[in-house]
């Protein structure tokens, strides 16, 4: 056992540390913050910059455009990008375009990836339904094939960027013979495609997501990823890709400092309070064994195993913490705690506690619940049976 | 970066495990707990082995081995319930050895190895905190009392934590001395521990605070590999005992209810598993440990009795009664996890430097 860092991991670092000096200007803080991540010309020079020095593809295999590094440097790039907040993926860059790379055509490869890499392409993710959530093979929105086109009919909820988006990337059902999970598949739908409707959902967050209603929506044949009835793999495939942001300490880590500088600078008193000083040493305590974890998931990945435990046990231990860490910031502040950032000065940390507490739910259901997480933990971590 | 054991360690791991199972039979150890006693047998056996030496110098007869090796062992004999002082002594020789040496470190790790020594930390006091020592070494004798000192009773030497001339010093007292005597204490965890008087008995300092410190530091990571350890192995047995045991017609394990019990548990020991071992890595390192041992100790502390009161809810009355093996690490899990600091105690030392920025990548 050996739990320091490698000398070029800690370089790389560093440089992540000056890249990120570099890139993390107010413009494409506001940008981001004004498009809920959907981003604009601000993430659009940003991304240019991540690409030409390759970070997010660092892992892969050179003949793949990427640079051959162990995955631990994948783990050091989320977890530095999270800390601060920068928008180094959304879903489209970190799920949709891996799996664009693993299962699309040659032609589907040359004709999205390029776009998706400069952050040109935007994918929304058309999984739920009303009627089903986490059990997503229940899905209901159907493609017909007639002659060189499918045709769709149906509708999705939590289509999240969809109003802003070129593409969703929609799972249907192709087949409603087949058993449930062998009749799925996966269309690529331009957002401009007649027949699709919008509709925003305004959410506690302060952002938006979306519900979509297809009615007689057709894309051509060459729209299908992978094959016609495979897309329950895909589906879960992209999943995996979605989970490995949701498990990182950075943002949760950065959370904490903020809460804790702001109550040096502004509240020293209370800082010096003992009950003040037990209860942030009981999240860094709690900080420390999430990071334990979301290590441990990352080791397995960096040695090619599965890590299907260790994900989940990361996952559900990371959106627990934030609720908590925000729970508990907002206590530690008092009436300020409930000010938001509109507040102006006296919020404290611009908001970002409360603003926390509002959008930490999504993070214990959303990218499959802690329910499902922890049945897969017993289930094929400890062998229970089902 | 590893976050496997090493296939030394691994085979370390199997073999102690496998000797463990077929040598300590677990009805041996209801009976030391019926008698107070401990396992004298197993602990000749330990050094037979070679494995007591495991920690120290091969210059001073040792296996070379690492705090982490050390930690493999640890957490084999605390999955077994072995009633054996490896913690006690290791913490002291690590400490002597590598903090204080000399004559009476070589001496004390030679005589741990032959045998003829056996040496037992002695630090706390009426005030069971390792801040409040106030017994002094006065022209070369101690006179006062220590409390809770696991293995006491049955120790060839004491290490006795003392304030020399103001400073914390580790004292060397002959356990048999005239003047030493140790009334058993009985505990929850049904291990030996003593109250011990000493009245001018004799005493030489053998180490100084940089000594004193990291028998507390070494101490308390071991100690934390030993809840680690009882979490683990109360973890393992629900396991299967879900797997076998049926209600309305299925194994209880196919229950969701008890499926996410098993899914925290097993969070919980894979959590303070990863940060007990990172201490031990850090201490075997010698770089200033003591906010991540804290973190390891409070973290499995909080663990052990989570874990274990769990697998009792999972086990039913099955898990109760002694026939079954269950109470040991129930039982055994929480007295580790107010020796060497309780989990209040440590998060009291990380709360002392909470406003210092933490680097949560290297931590």
């Amino acid at each position: 056992m050996d739990f320091d860092w490698d000398p070029e991991h800690l370089s790389f670092r560093d440089e992540l540390s000056d890249f990120v000096a570099r890139w993390r200007t107010p413009e494409l803080l506001a940008e981001f913050a004004a498009t809920y991540g959907a981003g604009g010309p601000e993430l659009s020079k940003f991304r240019s910059a991540l690409e030409e020095k390759g970070y997010a593809r660092m892992c892969w295999p050179e003949e793949h455009g990427g640079q051959g590094k162990d995955l631990l440097y994948q783990f050091i790039f989320v977890e530095e990008m999270e800390y601060w907040g920068m928008p180094y993926g959304n879903l489209t860059y970190t799920s949709i375009g891996p799996s664009i790379r693993q299962f699309g055509s040659e032609a589907q490869k040359a004709k999205y990836l390029p776009g998706i890499w400069s952050g040109d392409y935007c994918f929304a993710i058309g999984y739920s339904e009303p009627n089903a959530g986490t059990d997503l093979a229940a899905l209901r929105t159907r493609a017909v094939r007639v002659g060189d086109e499918w045709v769709i009919n149906g509708q999705k909820i939590w289509t999240s960027l969809a109003d802003v988006a070129t593409h969703i990337w929609l799972a249907v059902r192709t087949n409603p013979d087949a058993p449930k999970h062998q009749g799925i598949s996966v269309l690529v739908v331009p957002t401009d495609a007649p027949g699709l409707t919008v509709r925003p959902l305004h959410a506690m967050y302060g952002g938006h997501t979306c519900e979509t209603f297809y009615d007689d929506v057709r894309v051509p044949v060459e729209n299908l990823v992978g094959g016609e009835g495979q897309g329950w793999g895909i589906v879960m495939h992209a999943l995996n890709h979605e989970r490995v942001g949701l498990a990182a300490t950075g943002g949760l880590a950065r959370l904490f400092d903020q809460l804790v500088a702001h109550l040096a600078e502004e509240r020293p008193e209370r800082l010096a309070d003992p009950l003040v000083r037990q209860r942030l040493a009981e999240l860094v305590l709690d900080l420390s064994e999430h990071r334990a974890l979301a290590l441990r998931n990352a080791w397995v990945i960096s040695k090619g195993g599965m890590p299907i435990a260790e994900a989940s046990m990361a996952k559900v231990s990371a959106s627990e913490l934030r609720t908590r860490i925000a729970n508990v910031a907002m206590d530690l502040l008092g009436r300020y705690g409930a000010l938001s950032k509109e507040s102006g000065a006296l919020a404290p940390a611009e908001g970002r506690m409360e603003w926390s507490f509002r959008i930490s739910p999504i993070f214990r259901f959303g990218g499959g619940t802690n329910e499902v997480m922890r049945d897969i933990i017993a289930g094929a971590g400890l062998g229970l049976p089902r | 970066m590893n976050l496997d054991l090493s296939e030394t360690q691994e085979l370390l791991r199997d073999t102690a495990r496998d000797y463990l199972a077929r040598e300590v039979p677990l009805d041996r150890i209801r009976q030391l707990e019926r008698e107070h006693g401990w396992d004298e047998t197993l602990w000749k056996a330990l050094r037979d082995q070679g494995w007591l030496g495991l920690p120290f110098a091969e210059a001073s007869g040792g296996g070379g081995g690492s705090l982490l090796d050390a930690g493999v062992l640890i957490e084999e004999f605390a999955r077994r319930a072995a009633v054996v002082p490896g913690v006690e002594a290791f913490a002291c020789g690590v400490a002597l050895e590598r903090c204080a040496p000399g004559a009476a470190a070589e001496a004390l790790v030679a005589g741990l190895l032959d045998g003829s020594v056996l040496p037992v930390p002695a630090l706390l006091e009426a005030d069971d905190r390792f801040g409040s020592v106030a017994l002094a070494l006065a022209g070369g004798r101690i006179d006062g009392e220590k409390r809770f000192v696991d293995y006491g009773q049955f120790a060839s030497h004491h290490l006795v934590l003392a304030r020399d001339s103001g400073d914390l010093a580790l004292c060397r007292v002959d356990a048999r001395a005239d003047g030493v005597s140790c009334e058993p204490l009985h505990t929850i965890g049904r291990t030996p521990t003593a109250r011990v008087r000493y009245a001018n008995a004799p005493a030489e300092r053998v180490g100084g605070p940089e000594a004193a410190r990291a028998l507390l530091l070494v101490g308390r990571a071991l100690a934390a590999v030993q809840c680690v350890g009882s979490a683990a192995q109360a973890l393992e047995q629900t396991v299967e005992y879900a797997k076998l045991r049926e209600a309305f017609g299925r194994p209880i394990g196919s229950f969701q209810a008890v499926k996410h019990h098993a899914a925290g548990m097993a969070s919980k020991v894979a959590s303070s598993r990863h940060l007990a071992f990172e201490a031990l890595a850090a201490l075997e390192r010698g770089a200033d440990a003591s906010q991540r041992v804290a973190l390891a100790k409070a973290s499995a502390s909080r663990a052990v009795p989570e874990v274990t009161m769990l697998a009792h809810q999972i086990h039913g009355g099955n898990g109760i009664i002694e026939e079954n093996d269950l109470y040991f690490f129930t039982l055994r899990g929480k007295e580790r996890s107010l020796a060497w600091g309780t989990a209040d105690e440590c998060l009291a030392e990380v709360a002392a430097g909470v406003n210092e920025p933490i680097d949560w990548l290297t931590l």
